[in-house]
């Protein structure tokens, strides 16, 4: 019977083991090899490596720049929204998680592009406060800045991180925040407690989640942020126009390295906050 | 006390129309007659819709789109429903390991599971086309559909299917006249959504594809030139076809998060 039950998940394994295990192991290799001609040659070094690290420092420090803070904003903010619709709202609170449901499965590239026609010059921020004679000049800080970007990321990212936390907050009974409220908590040791506390993997998975995304996106920068370019700018077109496998699987496996230690240091820090 | 609540409730108001109104917009200006995307808006007209309809690539790209939305929901939602089954059968325990060790592709940047595939197709001598983009699609949207009818799955009551094997049915028959009208809902449901994740993608389909296009990759194509507004109106079908199937597969599905 057993058997029989672990053959059901069969294919959807062999999909998982042809699809992911096999070519990521193949990509990881490809990054210990070198490209000579046009043609990948078996050559087994950290040259890649080095030349990731010591040629794109700057990018990546870029790159962190501004998906440390998307991260973290956005954690707070989804947090801050399942409160909300989970203990401040009532029955909208179910309204509140339906659209973070809907705006969750659609329209990435549609994201980008409204908010490049919200945040231009031309746009519809510019637009509106011009035309109610609030300002003369468009507010040029919007479109092609750091600003632009991480507003652009965090509402993308927000419904991905409302879940996790909303998910963790419905195993938490709102007499337990007034009897912590009728023994004296203050407004902010039961937010700490919340997130800190009981919600904790929600609250660490939608970090993880955003800032291995924001790390790895190349489109939003590309589109939005005018100068600033992430390390997948750079990736990107190793596979295409400048071909060279090698060194961008090494810039990935070194991409994925930072975000990880990031995520294990973060994740130290939030055990420091458990109070046993 | 009152004070906090309505502040509570502006917050949330405030919110909500953030997440929104970004994707209001793209619809709301598919409909205006003017060139650039701002306010205020004088003349409602069909132009862009009458514009991309002409486009000469538009309608093969909806065509890759739809096949391959509806290959991909076909699969997983196979795949997905035998695992869910057998994953509801076995401890809960190896199971949520089974699922999360799944889902890893959904963590990962889609830029690094694009390029990992595109290396390895080439490598192994597959030529990019819409099957490529399928199978790769499939990566992504699996774990979603195992995940919600695996929900629907551990709450399931076997006992029916063990009156209907003492009433004489084959497994089979069990299978097929019990389990699947109960489950049914949820399955459609998992697959629709599947439809709306692999319509919306962008990064694997632009690394698998090879030479042709879909939806989102025309679009981008139309954004990288100049900002044309016809982009509002293929928005507008893509946004169309991702938000009313996730709709209706939440409907269905009955899944809050």
């Amino acid at each position: 019977m057993i058997k029989k039950n672990y053959l059901l998940i069969t294919p959807a394994i062999a999909v998982f083991i042809f699809l992911f295990v096999f070519p990521f192991i193949y990509f990881f290799m490809i990054s210990l090899w070198k490209i000579k001609f046009y043609k990948l040659i078996r050559d087994y070094n950290l040259v890649n490596y080095n030349k990731a690290i010591s040629n794109y420092i700057e990018i990546f420090i870029t790159t962190y720049s501004v998906s440390i803070p998307v991260a973290i904003i956005t954690t707070i903010i989804g947090f801050y929204y399942s409160y909300l619709a989970r203990f401040k709202t009532g029955r909208y609170g179910l309204v509140m998680i339906f659209i973070a449901l809907i705006t969750l499965f659609g329209g990435y590239l549609m994201k980008i592009y409204a908010w490049k026609t919200i945040l231009g010059n031309e746009g519809v921020i510019n637009s509106i406060l011009i035309y109610f004679h609030i300002i003369k000049e468009p507010l040029t800080f919007l479109l092609y800045t750091k600003v632009g970007l991480i507003i652009t990321f965090v509402h993308f990212l927000l419904p991905f991180a409302i879940l996790p936390t909303y998910a963790s907050l419905r195993g938490v009974n709102a007499n337990e925040i007034d009897s912590m409220k009728d023994l004296g908590a203050k407004f902010y040791h039961v937010q700490f407690m919340l997130f800190f506390q009981r919600c904790r993997i929600g609250v660490l998975a939608s970090f993880v989640f955003c800032l291995l995304i924001v790390s790895g996106d190349f489109l939003t920068p590309f589109l939005i942020g005018g100068k600033i370019t992430f390390i997948g700018n750079m990736i990107a077109p190793k596979f295409g126009q400048f071909f060279d496998w090698p060194l961008g699987s090494a810039m990935s496996f070194t991409m994925l390295t930072v975000s990880i230690l990031i995520i294990a240091i973060v994740s130290y820090l939030f055990k420091l906050t458990d109070p046993k | 006390m009152k004070i906090q609540k309505n502040i509570s409730i502006i917050l949330a108001i405030i919110l909500s129309f953030f997440l929104i109104s970004p994707i209001f917009l793209v619809v709301l200006f598919a409909f205006t007659d003017r060139a650039i995307a701002s306010f205020p808006i004088y003349n409602f007209s069909f132009k862009w819709w009458i514009e991309i309809f002409n486009h000469r690539q538009f309608l093969s790209c909806l065509n890759n789109s739809i096949i391959i939305g509806i290959s991909v929901a076909v699969v997983s939602s196979i795949t997905g429903t035998m695992a869910a089954i057998g994953l509801s059968k076995i401890p809960s325990k190896s199971a949520s390991l089974i699922l999360a060790i799944i889902s890893i592709p959904i963590m990962l940047p889609p830029l690094v599971l694009g390029i990992t595939l595109l290396t390895f197709y080439v490598s192994i001598g597959m030529k990019l086309g819409l099957h490529t983009v399928i199978i790769s699609h499939l990566l992504f949207t699996q774990p979603f559909v195992i995940l919600i009818i695996y929900s629907r799955m551990i709450t399931f009551d076997y006992s029916v299917i063990d009156s209907a094997r003492d009433l004489g049915a084959s497994p089979l028959k069990a299978f097929f006249t019990i389990t699947i009208p109960i489950i049914q809902p949820v399955v459609i449901g998992a697959s629709l959504l599947a439809v709306a994740l692999s319509i919306d993608d962008f990064i694997i389909t632009f690394f698998t594809i090879g030479a042709g296009n879909t939806l989102p990759t025309l679009v981008f194509g139309m954004m990288r030139t100049s900002l044309k507004p016809e982009v509002n109106a293929i928005g507008t079908i893509i946004l169309f076809m991702t938000i009313s199937s996730s709709a209706i597969a939440l409907w269905m599905t009955k899944y809050r998060g």
